[in-house]
């Protein structure tokens, strides 16, 4: 069994990959947003088609939540620290609905 | 203006040649280094990359990980660093500046890590069962089941539907049961194959297929054969299925 690699199979591969890991600089010179993540959140959502989606009806719901939550965010910090950000949408994540269990 | 930097990965002994204009919306890429070790990063304002549009999104997301595949390509050993990371100046010293600093702190780990994962590449293995094939041979192969089952043919309408229930309820339990069985069995014949492993969550359904396990292994990046080999072999029973995808750079492994 050969191992695949086209962008058009794995790219949800890719997105677990480039938005939840890699090298963190902890640093105060460090600019991120609490929205990347969510972003990602959507863009798997998309790819996943809404077909399965609505199966798992929550998630929209929670979807609208955690964008509330994030530009709710964002207003009150117009910049995120990198850290600050990493850790509140861990922990959205944690608590959503339909994510990860079969 | 362009005073903050967006970084793409660690690399070894990356002299001071752009890699050209390969970075997010085609910005030049191009090394800072401190010592032997570097960053390969592009010049941008001080703010994240975002947007509404998925289009833009998955454009930047993809130039993310072709640069970092170059680098890969080019300097054998990448630490990747996650999407939309960017350094800005501050009062005292300049964006470069701050990245120096960083690698001067980081030098001792980052070196470590660099000759940790020289030529290693990470691979995604998910496998999947059916579960409607699992359930059925179950009910064959278990007689309480069995027995459950013919009894219900004998119940009229409405306690044969309690019956069912509970029928429906004790199969759960057992492919409970049988999933975790089933997962210390492939656990065990994959991590003699790699270097590392790590357990990832499990992910939605899709279609008649759910997840079974979902795991992140390093190893060699040109050694997948064998492990690929292990996986053909749980790929080939009906009841399950594979998806083996890489070579990644070892975005799982360096944080």
């Amino acid at each position: 069994m050969e191992p695949i690699r086209t962008t058009k199979v794995t790219l949800v591969d890719l997105l677990d990959r480039i938005l939840d890991k890699g090298v963190v600089i902890n640093a105060d010179v460090m600019i991120s947003v609490a929205g990347i993540p969510l972003i990602g959140i959507c863009l798997r959502a998309a790819l996943a088609g809404m077909e399965t989606m609505s199966q798992y009806g929550l998630m929209q719901d929670w979807d609208k939540n955690i964008r509330d939550r994030e530009s709710e965010c964002r207003k009150n910090n117009a910049i995120c620290s990198n850290s600050f950000s990493r850790e509140s949408l861990q922990n959205e994540k944690e608590q959503g609905p339909g994510v990860s269990s079969p | 203006m362009s005073e903050a930097r967006y970084i793409y990965c660690v690399i070894d002994n990356c002299g001071k040649k752009t890699l050209g204009n390969i970075g997010l919306e085609n910005k030049k890429v191009y090394p800072i280094s401190y010592k032997d070790i570097g960053v390969l990063v592009h010049d941008c304002l001080p703010q994240p990359y975002q947007s509404e549009n998925q289009e833009t999104v998955k454009s930047w997301l993809l130039s993310h990980e072709r640069v970092v595949e170059k680098a890969w390509k080019k300097f054998k050993t990448v630490l990747p660093l996650s999407f939309d990371t960017i350094v800005k100046p501050d009062k005292e010293n300049s964006a470069e500046e701050n990245i120096r600093i960083w690698l001067r702190n980081e030098y001792k780990d980052m070196k470590q890590k660099l000759s940790q994962f020289k030529d290693k590449a990470e691979f995604g293995v998910q496998v999947f069962w059916y579960p409607k094939l699992v359930a059925d041979r179950l009910m064959d192969s278990h007689q309480d089941l069995k027995s459950m089952n013919k009894e219900i043919q004998s119940k009229p309408i409405g306690t044969a539907y309690l019956y069912k229930q509970k029928l429906d309820q004790k199969i759960r339990t057992h492919m409970v049961e049988e999933s975790k069985k089933c997962f210390k069995e492939f656990y065990e014949k994959i991590k003699v194959k790699v270097e590392d492993i790590k357990v990832e969550k499990i992910k939605k359904p899709e279609n008649e297929k759910q997840m079974l396990m979902n795991l992140t292994c390093l190893l060699h990046r040109e050694k997948s054969k064998e492990l690929g080999d292990e996986l053909e072999k749980i790929d080939e029973e009906r009841e399950f299925s594979v998806r083996f995808t890489g070579p990644w750079p070892p975005y799982s492994f360096v944080s």
